[in-house]
């Protein structure tokens, strides 16, 4: 076929997949927008109940989404907070100890463990509460806990590649400059290499937490419920954002319980969107004006 | 003093609940100055008067925590069997195995019907009992076929640890078959939902969740409303059902209680279902 | 004392590492053991093919893996035209100002939650489809949830695509352009020939996310579990199935077979993992 015919269908085929694919999202996002945006107010979060008196924990909110944006909070610190030690550590050793074969069939893991469907995890976390219940103790039950360690497992993939890929991503000499001092190793990892590859594992870990938040599958098996109130322990049941978005599109009973449904999938966007535009811009600060090189993961 | 306040409403339960209305009147007090959790899960009919009942006893003390799940009546049986949660709901009477098994104890506290329903603007508003088992064993695939417009019909159901589906499955269809092509739903919200924005849907739900914006079909002439379930003309009947594992006790007990009481009758009777006092 | 700190961070970095590897382990581990009853005794094959009646004490999850392929393999077809198109106009068919407002916007695209695709499925996408095929029923159908996966995946695969033509040797680009290419030739001659390990592992990444996903099916799928018959028929996937059940009586066989679910998942998932990297291709968090 002729080459400029066959470009120009390619030009073509080219502009119609990006106004397609961006068009449809920018659709959908604006449709949400639209009829969600009057529902937004004081009363979507704390429905008639005093701003104060619910955020001193005076008095309960029972219309509003703020015991689901506590869950969600809740749910997302304590996981990401679990996570974070591990996976960098871990990342640490990926980078700096690691040897070919560790790289290989640890890096086989991780690639696993990322890869594993949410509702997986989440069956796996609610089969472990099973089982601590049956044979440990009966008072435990599926509850925050659980999803928190799920989720843990969920995001410490994440946490482990951003670390290893930003530490491994340092210039030789930034590497030897304090060895060469006489530093031992581990006082280069914690004295240098960790605070030169900072941004990166920051932007690995809003990510992170992105995740968590936006993650259904796996809370909706570990102890998420419609109606718990704010969370008062690790070993309680509690509400999320997503999973009121869910439970709402199936069962609203009412317009006003719909539209809250909006509001909640405008919060939950907008937590999605300011922790994307946040490891962004940090990403694109450590990366310079020069755009960020492909990160490669090794092993 | 509260041991042996406890000793003699233990007694009192394990006789019949319902002497404890008349033992206990302004339920609500009883639990001032109290603290803890009481986890629910099970029947989805349950959850408007559970919600309601936990947003009164939450509201005055604030040391308690009330949470609710859905799941289902097979669900909230297992599960408070086992427990994971304090009170399991059902929309069925759990059955003689279930309830050696684990030991339950029954509470019925309202009586609901399960009623047929369509969208409002479905024109076909009774049934015969012999159509609705065409229709759910899917030799009727057309509302034309029973006085309709031309379309398909799109048959809802409940899964298997439903309450709603089993009572609609032995009263309703007596048994017969439910088409696989069945789209699922997980609650009785769910299903006066998934029937209000749809056309053509059919499906079953708690007489006491449906509203304006789903329709009740009369099965062989007697439609499906709470006057009709009260007066026993609409067969397709069930008791509303909390259960325990073993007697109440604690917050628990006192959560059922109030259920029972004249208060919580009235939260039963609000959310449209008919009381048992 | 420095030593003995010397010793104990490495030995601490090392459990962290040994430990997350073995997490991948300990969910495998654990769908095995709880699965056993189900899958022990070589049953676990003839399960994938039969049918789902618990009524007559049948596990088969035969509905939910061809509701899983059904929808997966959809999507992919919605969403390999559109993703190839936009990483050619990223790759220099499109003006370059343009093409990284929608490098940025495909990256936003990956943090949309999937509930809220869901959601916004149930109340704009099902009733379009409803309305424009009416035997569609509830319009809650394969169609439906594997239009709105597409949208899912999309960005999966255009970030994988993209790295497969970054990755094309910078020389071939200059020699082709050296002898006078212009951006559609340079595309066409150098690097879509060159790219394609990242296209497999774009489509590979692309059919394990739209495997993975749970609530865009749950929600817009309609959940019968039958062997659907057309792309308007309702389905159940593998993992819709778990979201289910698993709220069900958990000494059931029923109950169980959802181990067997996940762990046809996971597998799937492991196989898809290997792939990619037998490929060489990059596989991190996206």
């Amino acid at each position: 076929m002729n080459i400029r015919i066959l470009g120009g269908c390619l030009r073509v085929f080219s502009w119609g997949a990006v106004l397609v694919l961006t068009g449809s999202v920018l659709v959908l996002l604006g449709y949400l927008l639209v009829k969600g945006v009057p529902s937004l107010g004081r009363d979507l979060i704390f429905g008639q109940v005093n701003v104060l008196d619910a955020l001193l924990l005076k008095k309960r909110v029972f219309d509003g989404l703020f015991p689901a944006i506590a869950g969600t909070l809740s749910v997302v610190l304590l996981s990401v907070g679990l996570a974070i030690p591990v996976g960098v550590c871990a990342g640490i050793y990926m980078s700096e100890f690691a040897t070919v074969l560790q790289q290989r069939v640890f890096g086989l893991m991780f690639d696993i463990l990322a890869g594993i469907p949410s509702i997986v995890i989440g069956l796996f976390g609610f089969s472990g509460a099973i089982f601590i219940h049956r044979y440990i103790s009966n008072d435990f039950r599926p509850c925050l806990a659980v999803s928190v360690a799920a989720l843990a497992f969920l995001v410490l993939p994440y946490i482990t590649r951003t670390t290893q890929a930003s530490m491994q991503g340092l210039s030789i000499q930034t590497r030897q400059a304090a060895l060469a001092l006489g530093a031992t190793r581990v006082q280069n990892i914690f004295y240098v290499l960790l605070p030169q590859s900072f941004s990166g594992i920051l932007s690995g870990i809003i990510l992170a937490i992105g995740r968590c938040a936006e993650d259904t599958a796996v809370i909706m098996l570990t102890g998420v419920v419609a109606t718990a109130g704010i969370p008062g322990s690790l070993l309680g049941s509690y509400e999320a954002l997503p999973f009121y978005i869910y439970y709402i599109s199936s069962q609203y009973t009412d317009a006003e319980e719909l539209m809250s449904g909006y509001g909640a999938a405008i919060i939950l966007l907008g937590v999605c969107a300011v922790l994307f535009i946040l490891a962004f811009l940090i990403k694109r600060r450590l990366a310079g004006p020069a755009g960020p090189a492909p990160g490669r993961f090794h092993g | 003093m509260v041991l042996k306040r406890s000793i003699v409403m233990l007694v009192l339960m394990a006789v019949s609940p319902f002497f404890l209305v008349s033992a206990q009147a302004g339920a609500i007090d009883s639990f001032s100055g109290l603290s803890g959790e009481i986890r629910i899960s099970g029947g989805t009919a349950h959850i408007p008067v559970m919600k309601e009942a936990a947003k009164q006893i939450m509201s005055a003390n604030p040391g308690i925590s009330i949470s609710i799940a859905g799941g289902g009546s097979g669900v909230g049986i297992k599960q408070v069997g086992e427990g994971i949660v304090d009170i399991g709901n059902s929309g069925r009477a759990p059955s003689d195995a279930e309830k050696e098994q684990y030991g339950l104890k029954l509470f019925k506290w309202a009586i609901d019907g399960v009623g047929v329903a369509v969208h409002p603007d479905n024109p076909v508003t009774s049934l015969t009992k012999a159509q609705l088992k065409d229709i759910y064993s899917g030799k009727i695939t057309n509302w034309k076929d029973l006085g309709g417009k031309e379309a398909s019909i799109t048959v809802y159901t409940r899964d298997e640890s439903s309450g709603t589906r089993e009572v609609f499955w032995k009263k309703a269809l007596d048994k017969g078959d439910i088409v696989s092509s069945a789209n699922f739903v997980v609650s009785n919200g769910a299903m006066k939902t998934a029937i209000a924005n749809d056309p053509n849907a059919i499906g079953y739900v708690s007489v006491g969740h449906m509203d304006a914006s789903v329709a009740g079909v009369a099965l062989d002439g007697v439609s499906p409303t709470i006057d009709t379930v009260k007066s026993g003309e609409y067969k397709v009947a069930r008791g509303l059902y909390s259960n325990t594992k073993g007697d109440p006790s604690g917050l628990t007990k006192l959560f059922i209680e109030y259920l029972l009481s004249p208060e919580g009758q009235q939260i039963a009777v609000q959310k449209g279902f008919v009381p048992v006092n | 004392m420095t030593r003995v700190f010397q010793k104990t961070a490495r030995i601490v970095f090392f459990l962290s590492a040994a430990a997350s590897a073995m997490a991948a382990a300990l969910v495998f581990g654990f769908l095995l053991v709880f699965g056993f009853p189900l899958i022990g005794g070589g049953e676990f094959f003839s399960l994938l093919t039969r049918p789902w009646s618990p009524g007559q004490g049948l596990y088969g999850f035969l509905p939910m893996i061809t509701g899983t392929a059904a929808i997966s393999f959809l999507s992919i077809v919605f969403a390999l035209p559109l993703s190839l198109g936009t990483v050619c106009f990223m790759g220099g068919l499109g003006p370059a100002r343009i093409s990284r407002l929608v490098d940025g916007f495909v990256r936003f695209m990956t943090g949309i939650p999937t509930v809220i695709y869901g959601f916004l499925g149930i109340f704009l996408l099902v009733p379009v489809v409803r309305t424009l095929f009416t035997s569609a029923g509830s319009g809650m159908c394969i169609l439906s949830a594997s239009l709105m996966l597409s949208l899912l995946v999309s960005p999966t695969m255009i970030i994988f695509f993209k790295d497969g033509f970054d990755s094309v040797d910078v020389r071939y680009i200059q020699a082709a352009d050296a002898l006078g290419a212009d951006s559609v030739q340079r595309l066409i001659y150098v690097i879509l020939p060159e790219a394609w390990p990242g296209i497999v592992t774009g489509i590979i990444m692309g059919l394990g996310r739209a495997m993975g996903d749970t609530l865009i099916a749950l929600m817009i799928a309609g959940n019968a579990v039958h062997v659907p018959g057309s792309i308007l028929d309702s389905a159940r996937t593998l993992t819709s199935h778990i979201a289910l059940v698993s709220a069900s009586d958990y000494d059931s066989l029923a109950f169980k077979s959802i181990f067997a679910c996940g762990l046809t998942l996971y597998v799937l998932n492991a196989f898809a993992v290997i792939a990619v990297r037998r490929l060489g291709g990059k596989r991190g968090p996206v």
